[in-house]
């Protein structure tokens, strides 16, 4: 009897231990849903959701503080999203506090973040609406790059017309007595064809890849679960990087000849001051090295993003925070 | 009739088995209860087993991680580790393993030991000591391994994934704390649940065919051992399908 | 239980001669193989009935349909005044705790001790006996059958005669009026097999029982009963006392006694 009894113990303890366990996982799940504890609701509007549904994590400041409670289509361009934030955060959210949307992770689902606005403005009561900014999405992303690289290309093409314009003018070498001068340039513009064609092909890659793209699922999930394209990717940064090397020593190159020729001819020595009188090679030589400099300061960009890898977002957020705040310096 | 033999028999099989079934339902539930039994019966089924499916369960999270970490690194998301794991340990592996450890241990227990007391007449000596034998022996048996079977998944799941945190912490360095968090920020209800409720049915597969296996056994001690044996194999085909039909449902339902 | 016997004694004296089991063309198949085909038997207070034949020949099933676990094809079984076709459940459990049946395997549950064994019949049974009354009847019946000292062991810790004997003492646990043995001596040494023969004939005198004894050892049969009945191809051949069928010149007969 008396071990019939302790058995029953046993069993009891067994029970209530695997009770404990499920009444445990079962809180510590339904913490982020917001099933226990008291909460409100705030609205939001926008008009593409990017696939966010109910229950995905509501952030403030990078806090965890509420989910995604119903996403409701309110006309063809407007959709509704009510959020379940906890009481707690009544103190923190004001109503013009920026609501963007943003992807946990590479390949993590969708989130909301609440951005603190820091203006002061009221506290957002339950069932208020608030404002929403415009996120980068990876389509964005790749689409920015996809016009970067245009650029460059435009930019090659035309240094490219520039310089086979000097070359093909031997008069302009011959009347050059300075012997460094064109030894220079020759290398200058050896330097700029490698780095037209390294851009040419560079940019067919990236066309290339931004076409799967969007004939796949539209986000960099596809890419990078193909890792083919992945490696594409990757060699394409290679490149981007390599052109942008170029560039950068091209136009210093540029600049140093630019200076020399301008020194030639302000002091109108050598031969080289009639034809380089000339402006309009002047003003195209001018144009190629300014949209060089742009070119190579946005290869350097994306080149710095790809290299964060799997913090691209990271990064462009930085960028995109610099750059609002600088807009607000000159706008409001 | 022109069905093979082979057929014949295992159709044969299946109605006794839901007719066996049907018995369970129609008489498992009307007075008299064999309450002190059913305890009885829960605490060999359920407590005894625990050791087992622990161990089992520790060493599936352990490898499991081990295994899963060279291909997370080559996707650099090394630190979704605990998040994969969880998925899979309570989503599947769990549930499934350790309803198939418990299959080997009950279901074949379950058969040999009600094909023994079949084959020395037990079972006819408790009819005739005034007890309903499939009361006694098969409801009672039945039932403590639907209810213990999800207790022992669920404590098997903390096992295997305090495993998984061992194993994470072999190459890589977390805190039991923050492996927690992720592993709980990981799962939803839609992940425990659905996985919950089929271990009930998972225990009642193995508790039904062991009985049934058992209960009907053959004269003689070679009876016994094919019971015994074919309790095992019966059910844990029927664990995956039920996993099967348990997927499909709650892909129905929508919770996938 | 006094008042019960009391009841009977009188009866006793009013008709000398009680039938308390009457079995009449009782029919029972397995597919094509009939086991009993018109079966008929009768048992008399206090009387001691053999009933013998080959392995297989339906001895087992014969009994098993009087307790009530198989269900005979066609036929009456009438054990104590009442017929076991027509009982329900409740009244099936009360001819069982009058009816003894030792089976021929002991049927001793392996998972219990001897004391929860001798328990068993007495819990299940609904019987209202206190815990002391329950443990004074194990030590009574245990003392008995001479195995006081096994009462806390396993079934598995026995020998065969000890088990057979432990058997014994469960079915007579409950008083029964009528015990039925299936091969008490079936996988005994004769030694053993002797005393257990013994035992039976000292038990049915102490417990004033009636007995049915399914066999095909000679010895134990001679040993035990008052009468044998032949059974053969599922009838009942013929009978008469062990010295009267000794004699018999019938070649079915004479097999058994070579």
């Amino acid at each position: 009897m008396a071990k019939k009894t302790i058995n029953n113990v046993k069993l009891g303890i067994f029970a209530l231990v695997g009770l404990l366990v499920m009444i445990f996982s079962l809180y510590m799940i339904g913490k982020d849903t917001n099933m226990f504890g008291s909460n409100y609701t705030l609205r939001v509007r926008f008009d593409n959701v990017h696939g966010l549904t109910s229950g995905n994590n509501i952030r403030y400041a990078g806090i965890q503080v509420g989910t995604v409670k119903k996403v409701k289509i309110l006309n063809d361009t407007l959709i509704e999203v009510s959020m379940l934030i906890d009481t707690k955060m009544k103190n923190y959210i004001h109503m013009s506090d920026i609501v963007s949307m943003s992807t946990d992770g590479l390949m993590g689902n969708r989130i909301l973040n609440i951005a603190p606005a820091k203006d002061g403005s009221p506290l957002a009561q339950d069932g208020d609406l608030l404002v929403t900014k415009k996120s980068t999405s990876t389509d964005d992303m790749l689409e920015t790059l996809d016009k970067t690289n245009r650029n460059i290309k435009d930019v090659s093409e035309e240094l490219k017309m520039t310089f086979l314009r000097i070359n093909s003018s031997s008069a302009l070498w011959k009347l050059l007595s300075d012997e460094t001068l064109p030894n220079n340039l020759r290398a200058s513009a050896v330097s700029i064809r490698h780095a037209a064609v390294n851009a040419d092909k560079m940019v067919a890659d990236i066309h290339e890849i931004i076409n799967d793209v969007k004939a796949g699922k539209g986000s960099l999930g596809a890419i990078l679960t193909d890792t083919t394209i992945a490696y594409n990717l990757n060699e394409a940064v290679v490149r981007i990087q390599q052109v942008g090397d170029h560039a950068d020593e091209l136009a210093k190159q540029l600049t140093r000849i630019a200076e020399t020729i301008k020194q030639d001819v302000n002091t109108g020595k050598g031969p080289a001051h009639a034809i380089l009188k000339d402006s309009s090679i002047v003003i195209n030589l001018n144009n190629s090295l300014s949209n060089i400099e742009k070119g190579t300061a946005s290869f350097n960009q994306v080149m710095e993003a790809l290299k964060h890898n799997f913090l691209l977002r990271g990064y462009f957020r930085k960028l995109e925070k610099k750059q609002k705040e600088e807009q607000q310096k000159a706008g409001y | 009739m022109s069905l093979p033999r082979t057929w014949q028999r295992f159709l044969n099989e299946t109605g006794e088995l839901s007719r066996f079934t049907g018995r369970f339902f129609s008489q498992g539930f009307k007075p008299r209860y064999e309450i002190s039994e059913l305890l009885r019966q829960c605490y060999i089924i359920g407590y005894k087993s625990l050791p087992l499916v622990g161990l089992t369960g520790f060493i599936m999270g352990l490898v499991l991680t081990m295994q899963l970490r060279p291909s997370l690194i080559s996707y650099g998301a090394e630190s979704q580790l605990p998040a994969m794991v969880s998925i899979a340990v309570v989503r599947e592996i769990g549930p499934v393993i350790t309803a198939l450890i418990f299959a080997g241990k009950i279901g074949s227990s379950i058969g040999a030991e009600l094909g023994s007391m079949r084959v020395t007449e037990q079972i006819d000596a408790m009819e005739v000591s005034g007890t309903n034998p499939f009361k006694f022996l098969v409801v009672t048996r039945v039932l403590a391994a639907t209810l213990m079977l999800p207790v022992l998944v669920l404590l098997s799941d903390a096992i295997s994934l305090y495993g998984s945190y061992l194993g994470v912490n072999i190459k890589g360095v977390t805190s039991l704390d923050l492996f927690f968090k992720q592993v709980f920020d990981a799962l939803s209800f839609d992940d425990f649940i659905p996985a919950f409720i089929k271990t009930y049915f998972f225990g009642f597969a193995v508790g039904i065919v062991g009985c049934f296996k058992g209960f009907n056994s053959k004269k003689g001690t070679e009876g016994v051992g094919r019971s015994a044996n074919s309790a095992v194999v019966v059910s844990s085909v029927l664990i995956f399908i039920l996993d099967l039909l348990a997927v499909q449902i709650t892909d129905l339902f929508g919770l996938n | 239980m006094g008042k019960v016997q009391t009841i009977e004694n009188m009866s006793i004296k009013k008709m000398p001669v009680e039938k308390v089991l009457v079995i009449e063309k009782l029919c029972k198949s397995f597919g094509d193989n009939h086991v009993l085909v018109d079966f008929d038997l009768e048992l008399n207070k206090g009387e001691n009935v053999a009933v013998l034949g080959k392995s297989g020949s339906g001895k087992s099933v014969l009994i098993k349909c009087i307790i009530g676990l198989l269900t005979p094809d066609r036929g009456r079984i009438n054990v104590l005044g009442q017929n076991i076709d027509e009982m329900n459940i409740r009244e099936l459990d009360e001819i069982r705790t009058k009816v003894g049946f030792l089976f021929q395997s002991n049927a001793l549950y392996d998972s219990m001790t001897v004391r929860e064994n001798l328990e068993f019949p007495l819990r299940r049974h609904w019987i209202k006996i206190t815990v002391a009354e329950t443990e004074r009847k194990v030590i009574e019946v245990l003392n008995n059958v001479g195995l006081l000292h096994t009462v806390d062991m396993m079934p598995a810790e026995l020998s065969g005669g000890m088990r057979k004997r432990i058997a014994l003492a469960r079915t007579l646990i409950l008083d029964p009026e009528i015990i039925l043995y299936d091969e008490p001596t079936t996988g005994l040494d004769p030694i053993t097999a002797k005393g257990i023969s013994n035992l039976i004939k000292e038990m049915g005198e102490k417990y004033n029982t009636s007995a049915l004894i399914i066999s095909h050892d000679m010895n134990c049969i001679r040993a035990t009963s008052d009468k044998i009945v032949m059974l053969i191809d599922g009838r009942c051949y013929t009978t008469g006392t062990y010295e009267e069928l000794k004699e018999n010149k019938d070649p079915k007969v004479k097999q058994f006694f070579e």
